[in-house]
């Protein structure tokens, strides 16, 4: 009676063990996963998806006036069957869309990946009449399916005043 | 010294087990969700209380 108690002990403590390896497959393993890179003055930027789980929506990520940022977005589709979606990237000022940068329907097979890129060029994005020493922030919407990503993408003002300079005055 | 070789390479692989249990474990909860977060808490807590009752009876 005492080894067969014994026993089930050991049989239940099995079956913990292999309860947790399970949700660890199933729930952390299993799934649709993206990941951002941001490449900006010469730095790359990785954006994870365990990011968006946390609730952590905006990542902000600095880019230098007059330089552009390369977005590379990688959707790993870890299921057993194909993956079909639509993604839409468009930037964002005060609720008011500034432009739209893309528009693909991407297919992934089962256990494999694909990357989407683009290149956000500042000089693009800026009103013309943008004062120099002010910084811009825009808010980078990358839509997959029902999904919605978002990153703030931080527009540095120049680090020096720009100095004006005035016409010698004609003698 | 009269430990036999064979506890030793067996304590040897339960160590590198328990290495990379640990390591799949630090990879993969951050994509956990809360929900399967607390489940593995409470089966982790189950399998030692499970474990320790084991090791109980059995008169260590």
């Amino acid at each position: 009676m005492a080894a067969k108690r014994r026993s089930l002990y050991l049989y239940l403590t099995l079956v913990c063990f292999f309860g947790i390896i399970a949700i660890f497959i199933v729930d952390g393993y299993v799934g649709i996963y993206d990941t951002i890179y941001i490449t900006a003055g010469e730095r790359e930027q990785k954006v994870e998806s365990d990011v968006w789980q946390r609730n952590d929506t905006f990542w902000s990520s600095g880019i230098a006036r007059e330089e552009k940022a390369f977005i590379r977005y990688e959707v790993d589709n870890r299921q057993f069957s194909r993956y079909e979606a639509d993604v839409d990237v468009t930037v964002w000022r005060m609720q008011e869309k500034v432009s739209d940068v893309l528009s693909q329907r991407i297919a992934i097979g089962a256990f494999d990946k694909v990357y989407v890129e683009w290149t956000i060029d500042t000089a693009e994005l800026l009103p013309p009449d943008a004062p120099p020493e002010q910084g811009f922030d825009y808010t980078l919407t990358i839509k997959r399916g029902e999904i919605e990503r978002n990153i703030i993408l931080n527009i540095d003002p120049y680090p020096y005043p720009v100095i004006k300079t005035v016409p010698a005055p004609p003698r | 010294m009269n430990i036999r070789l064979e506890y030793v390479l067996f304590g040897f692989g339960i160590l590198f087990c328990l290495a990379g249990v640990g390591y799949l474990a630090a990879e993969y909860v951050k994509n956990l969700s809360e929900a399967g977060k607390l489940v593995s808490l409470l089966l982790t807590v189950a399998m030692f209380a499970f474990l320790s009752k084991y090791f109980e009876d059995i008169g260590w």
